[in-house]
């Protein structure tokens, strides 16, 4: 019995933590199908999501639900400044230049926050307080609203992508943007979008886990990192993969850490990542590389 | 147009020339510290302790009449950082002492270069080894974690007669030096512990820690966390999955940021930390000055350096001499000299403490409990 409650204890926090991941590599997905570039600022949209949370909800003193919705309107704002500021005028140049923008953004987005908040992490409340005890198992409150929100944004996500004009003019600009411009969709418009809703996407990620993890200027890159982990495990590029990837590194290492060692957590998300390039190098969901062309 | 342009220009170069000139009458000590990365807002924290000291130095007319002049380098948390910024200062002749890190990581990764510079450096790192290294310019203002876990066994064992512990240690340089030294206090008062846990810095879920400790059934915990925040997370799980054990945890567990994070949770913990502001009237004094200049409260990231700043001042003032050598000679010397973390006695591995305060959170508040010091 005891064995079991501790098994479900590890799932559920293994879960928890993997839709966090899941979410920030859903955004990394989401742009590298609309640019083909990797995002290295997608944490950071997680981290600056947590604090807009914190200056609207504890700096302004506006109540949970409206603090929740301006952060991740602000998100949205924030990520149509990305798209011009940091892909648009580079959109020509080929992969390279776009990621090194995105990683100078990435450095200017953290100091800038550590200016603006000073460096002492920040408390955000459960969004309802305390939890679920079942047995010796205790359900975090925050993880539970976690876990539900990320299963509706991916049912949103399938409902947005597929039954959408929208959702359809997206997959459309990802899958062949040349195609897409003889067809009359507005490519520049529609990677703008990408780029919104993917800022949107990892507020919300970061808005989210504030109360567990705190909030601080690092909380993004250490997500980030697994998410990214997660992204090529789903297979680069994939939706299904990123969210069945990030929930897999989370159930994973909250296993082996409890199970082997936990000091070498951080470890077995790449471990993961190393077993699948080398058995499964086009990821979970990935096409060969030899299909894609 | 251009002409005046050259003329201003050749007029700032002369200016700058002549600011250079009256800077070379100050005398410039060095700091290495957190500016940027993760640990940013302990290393704010240090450089208010420094700063604190050189402004009370120089309204007193300063050392041997000269200003003091703090020259701040940023390590940006990490250790290549911070042998850069060691580099730095220590290839500054103008610079013959220098106010190192508080990560004992750091001081173990920069060590080399310190030698190398052969420049007096005050460290706060508690790993006892960092004195070990056959390194003569290290001076440790902060007792070493020898100290910390023979107070943290001594008053659990002792005081609170708690006899099944489980040690949770940081893999790094000071977590895990810290759960070696806590290990042999332990077993020098004839106890084996029942779990020893580590983790990494930055752990997001502590869940795998804390079911081990729940089934190892441990009394007491006895914790080396070197992050504020870790602290924080630790805390809440702990709480959540109904471990109730008694908690003595290294100075990070009374941190103003670990408090504020972890709120309740950590109610009724107790800790051990070096600085208390009610442990003694150096420290009344430099706590209510420290309020009144940055409205915080002081903290053990400030008040060290506040000391190693004052310790290096002392030692130009009894030396009468701003060279490297004669600092470390005049630093060796001093005899009890009353600092805000207690009496300094530098020995010749160059620790200068050798005792700890044992303090309680009491409802969100830290009291004071006791001041266990060692002769040895």
């Amino acid at each position: 019995m005891d064995a079991l409650a501790n098994n479900f204890q590890v799932l559920f926090q293994g879960l928890a933590l993997g839709s966090i991941y899941a979410l920030v590599a859903l955004g990394f997905v989401l742009i590298i199908r609309a640019t083909n570039v990797v995002n290295f600022a997608q944490g950071d949209f997680a981290m600056l999501g947590a604090y807009m949370m914190v200056a609207f909800l504890i700096n302004v003193g506006l109540p949970y639900w409206l603090s929740f919705i301006l952060a991740l309107v602000g998100m949205g704002v924030f990520g149509l400044v990305f798209n011009y500021g940091v892909y648009y005028p580079l959109r020509h140049r080929g992969f390279l230049p776009v990621i090194i923008s995105t990683l100078g953004a990435s450095i200017f987005l953290q100091n800038t926050v550590l200016a603006i908040f000073g460096a002492q992490p920040k408390r955000l409340d459960n969004v309802i307080a305390g939890g679920v005890q079942i047995g010796a198992v205790f359900l975090d409150s925050q993880y539970l609203v976690i876990l539900a929100v990320t299963m509706v944004m991916v049912a949103f996500q399938y409902f947005f992508f597929e039954h959408t004009m929208l959702g359809k003019k997206l997959q459309a600009t990802s899958q062949d943007k040349d195609m897409a411009r003889l067809l009359g969709i507005p490519v520049a418009l529609m990677i703008a979008i990408t780029f919104v809703y993917s800022s949107a996407l990892g507020g919300l990620a970061g808005v989210l886990v504030g109360p567990v993890l705190f909030v601080s200027i690092g909380m993004g890159s250490i997500i980030a990192l697994k998410a990214f982990a997660a992204t090529i495990i789903g297979g680069f590029g994939d939706v299904k993969g990123a969210i069945v990837g990030g929930l897999f590194i989370g159930v994973v290492e909250s296993f082996a850490a409890f199970y082997i060692s936990v000091p070498y957590k951080d470890a077995y998300a790449f471990l993961m990542l190393f077993l699948v390039l080398i058995f499964r190098p086009q990821g979970f969901f990935g096409e060969r590389v030899s299909e894609k062309a | 147009m251009r002409v005046s342009f050259w003329s201003a220009l050749s007029a700032g170069a002369i200016a700058s020339l002549f600011a250079f000139s009256a800077a070379a009458d100050s005398i410039r000590i060095g700091l290495v510290s957190e500016i940027t990365g993760p640990n940013a807002e302990a290393g704010a924290y240090t450089i208010n302790g420094a700063k604190l000291a050189v402004e009370e130095i120089n309204k007193k007319g300063g050392i041997l009449g000269k200003q003091v002049e703090l020259v701040v380098e940023d390590n940006q948390s990490t250790n290549p950082g911070t042998v850069l910024a060691f580099s730095k200062l220590g290839g500054n002749k103008d610079i013959p002492a220098i106010i190192g890190p508080i990560r004992s990581t750091q001081v173990q990764a920069a060590s080399p270069t310190i030698k190398k510079a052969g420049v007096p450096v005050m460290i706060g790192g508690t790993d006892p080894s960092l004195t070990h290294v056959d390194n003569p310019w290290v001076f440790r203002c902060r007792p070493n974690d020898t100290y910390s876990s023979r107070v943290i066994a001594d008053y659990g064992v002792k005081n609170l007669k708690l006899k099944k512990w489980a040690i949770v240690h940081s893999t790094d340089a000071f977590g895990a030096g810290g759960q070696k030294a806590l290990t042999d206090a332990l077993k020098n008062l004839g106890i084996e512990p029942v779990l020893i846990q580590g983790y990494t810095n930055n752990s997001q879920d502590f869940t795998p820690v804390v079911l081990a400790i729940k089934k190892s059934g441990a009394d007491v915990i006895g914790t080396y966390i070197t992050n504020s925040q870790d602290v924080g997370i630790f805390a809440k799980q702990l709480r959540q999955l109904g471990v109730s054990a008694t908690w003595i945890g290294s100075p990070s567990i009374v941190t103003d940021t670990a408090m504020k994070l972890a709120g309740d949770a950590l109610h009724g913990t107790y800790g051990i930390a070096d600085f208390n502001p009610d442990a003694n009237p150096a420290a009344k004094a430099y706590a209510a000055a420290y309020r009144a200049k940055y409205n915080l409260d002081p903290d053990i990231y400030s008040s060290w350096a506040f000391d190693a700043m004052n310790v290096i001042a002392q030692a130009i003032n009894s030396g009468k001499s701003e060279k490297s050598d004669d600092i470390r000679k005049a630093i060796l010397g001093l005899k009890n000299w009353k600092g805000v973390e207690g009496d300094y006695n530098f020995d010749s591995n160059g620790d200068g403490l050798r005792g700890y305060n044992i303090v309680k959170n009491d409802g969100g508040k830290v009291k004071f409990v006791e001041h266990i010091n060692f002769d040895k």
